[in-house]
């Protein structure tokens, strides 16, 4: 088998199948982490995604420092073309759209990672008490969660959005976080549920464990791992359901988003009319960031999940 | 064949329960939410009072909350789904074209998405590690993280914007009756599916291309791969009978898990390339408050993917005798 795929055939099927299998190994407390690290950047794609996030982070800082626009402010400059000046052109109302895109990658690493936090600390609970009690509550809670897989992520976000009327920040990264949690959920039930059959908790309730420790010494750190390499997947759907909710013109009316300079564009019909890199430019930077995450998300998956590495 | 039909009178259960609680969701959405239904009515400037009334009347907001809720099933279910406030009419008869519209375009890219996601697989998986494989997977990774709506943009800026070639809104001239329906109008309605359709099927092909590839790549590494050419079939033979067959299965379930992931693409397409079906005209009904259309569209949304999912375990038992089992 070829360098070049073992590095992304494992990952791809664990992120579309909902029954991971579990390896002997898959626990991050085993290993140091000095050693994942290293593993980790010998990997092609968790090297290119580091270096694309590091690219991005170096933007969103630099941003304040080294451009000499102000991303607010109005100039006579409309809608011109790309140049010297302005990198990315300028948009209807004369800003530097260079400028407000570096500044709008603040607002995206915030929403990516916020709202995963949400998602994740959501999923994983649900996913473990649903896992770990089984029976009626499973089935329960398991129903609930076909809902929220069933209903179109978008509908919901925008009907979420739109009944909420204020939309700051904060309460988009909220929609985007509850919209997320579902499938984390299944994938932390179904390792949980071969878990619960492992020799180890078995022993562990032997010896009169009580519940609560069995899932924080015993479960919990076996789910880790394989929730890891998903909440940087989910970093990068955040970003991307950040975008397109903003491009609707549901996204935050507090903060310039990637996705809200489109929606400018689009309004402005830049694809058809011109300045293209209006337009383009906004978008490659999304695809580059949610690229980024997906790199390392594999990569990780690669890593920390040594069975996968096998085949 | 008992657990055949167990199996089968499960899943239908599951799903019947799922759309009862997709229901109780919506619901409590439209009435949880900061201010409650009647003052939302009140916030709808251009809706006439008798509109209102009706409407009000209609979901039975004068009665207590469980009465509401028993009210709204029994609506639910007799097809009584609510009048628009900006349309004036109710709401199944804005939309009943539209669905037909938004359900062409979501099955011919589904159609295409299969047929293509499996044929570039298979290529990449028989040639991996080489030119076409690198070729197709590293397309296969830039895509799957694009936004739909990006996407769509950068092929107006190509066809519409610069070449000029391709109609760049709605579904056919506008205008024109649909029916009858003649050579022409047929080729028109073609001509303007190019872009959406395009938009919808490279950006929910690529996670099909890699799936199918890492599915294939997998199965070749089967046992029975190997006795298969051992007995002497050629290449083509075992890549036909016995190793796409099985690959294919999990294609089956992404798919259809995916429905919901496609119907938020089609909403971006259709907003974009002025498309009128259902994702327009939620943007509209969003942009006028209109809350019954929000309300149906929700309902809809969530009980297609319940059935496209439903229809998915069905295919799936069909291909793979072992899922019976279990």
């Amino acid at each position: 088998m070829g360098r070049f795929e073992r590095w992304f055939s494992g990952g791809l099927r664990r992120l579309f199948s909902f029954n991971p299998v579990l390896s002997d190994k898959a626990s991050l407390s085993g290993k140091s982490l000095g050693k994942v690290i290293d593993l980790f950047l010998a990997t092609w794609m968790g090297k290119s995604g580091t270096i694309i996030i590091a690219a991005f982070v170096a933007f969103a800082l630099g941003a304040d420092l080294f451009l000499p626009y102000d991303p607010t402010e109005s100039t006579e400059e409309v809608l011109e073309g790309v140049s010297w000046d302005h990198w990315f052109g300028t948009d209807q109302r004369g800003r530097d759209v260079f400028t407000r895109t570096a500044h709008g990658t603040t607002a995206s690493l915030i929403i990516g990672f916020v709202a995963m936090g949400i998602s994740m600390v959501l999923g994983t609970v649900v996913g473990l008490a649903s896992g770990y009690w089984g029976g009626w509550k499973d089935e329960i809670i398991m129903r609930i969660n076909d809902v929220f897989l069933s209903i179109p992520w978008l509908v919901l976000m925008i009907v979420i959005a739109s009944i909420w009327g204020s939309r700051d920040l904060f309460s988009i990264i909220v929609v985007i976080g509850i919209t997320g949690w579902s499938t984390t959920a299944r994938i932390v039930r179904a390792q949980v549920l071969s878990l619960k059959e492992r020799q180890f908790v078995e022993r562990a309730k032997a010896i009169g464990s009580g519940e609560w420790h069995i899932i924080r010494k015993h479960i919990f750190p076996n789910v880790v791992p394989l929730i890891f390499a998903n909440a940087i997947l989910t970093v990068a759907i955040a970003i991307l359901s950040e975008s397109t909710l903003s491009f609707l013109g549901l996204g935050p009316q507090t903060v310039d988003t990637w996705g809200r300079i489109l929606d400018e564009a689009n309004n402005q019909s830049a694809a058809i009319a011109g300045p293209y890199a209006f337009i383009i430019m906004p978008g490659l930077c999304i695809v580059l960031v949610i690229l980024g995450f997906t790199f390392v998300g594999y990569a990780m998956d690669e890593v920390m999940n040594p069975k996968l590495r096998r085949r | 064949m008992a657990s055949f039909r167990m199996v089968l009178f499960k899943r239908c259960m599951n799903a019947f329960i799922t759309i009862l609680l997709i229901m109780a969701l919506n619901f409590a959405l439209f009435r949880i939410m900061p201010g409650n239904p009647a003052e939302l009515m009140q916030r709808t400037p251009y809706a006439s009072d008798y509109l209102k009334w009706r409407n009000i009347e209609r979901m039975g907001l004068n009665d207590s909350l469980p009465e509401q809720f028993v009210e709204y099933y029994k609506d639910t279910f007799t097809g009584d789904w609510g009048i628009s406030y900006f349309w004036e009419t109710p709401v199944i008869e804005v939309l009943g074209g539209a669905i037909s519209w938004t359900l062409l375009l979501v099955g011919l890219s589904t159609v295409f998405t299969f047929v293509i996601g499996i044929a570039l697989g298979k290529i990449s998986a028989q040639r991996r590690g080489k030119a076409p494989d690198v070729l197709i997977t590293g397309f296969g990774l830039f895509f799957y993280g694009m936004p739909v709506f990006w996407f769509a943009l950068v092929l107006m800026v190509i066809f519409v914007g610069n070449l000029h070639v391709l109609p760049s809104a709605g579904y056919m001239e506008s205008g024109v009756p649909v029916f009858p329906l003649t050579v022409d109008k047929l080729a028109d309605i073609g001509i303007h599916m190019v872009l959406p359709l395009t938009t919808l099927v490279v950006g929910s092909v690529a996670g099909i291309v890699l799936l199918m590839r890492n599915s294939l790549v997998d199965v070749l590494t089967e046992d029975y791969i190997t006795t298969a050419y051992a007995k002497g079939l050629s290449e083509r033979q075992v890549m036909k009978r016995h190793a796409s067959q099985n690959a294919r299965l999990p294609i089956v379930t992404t798919l259809a898990m995916d429905t919901a992931f496609i119907l938020g693409g089609v909403f971006q397409v259709e907003v974009i390339f002025t498309y009128k079906g259902i994702g327009w005209y939620t943007i509209h009904a969003i942009e006028n408050q209109d809350y019954p259309m929000l309300q149906f569209i929700f309902f809809i949304g969530g009980v297609a993917v319940v059935i496209a999912n439903l229809i998915a375990d069905l295919i799936l038992i069909k291909l793979d005798p072992r899922v019976k089992i279990t």
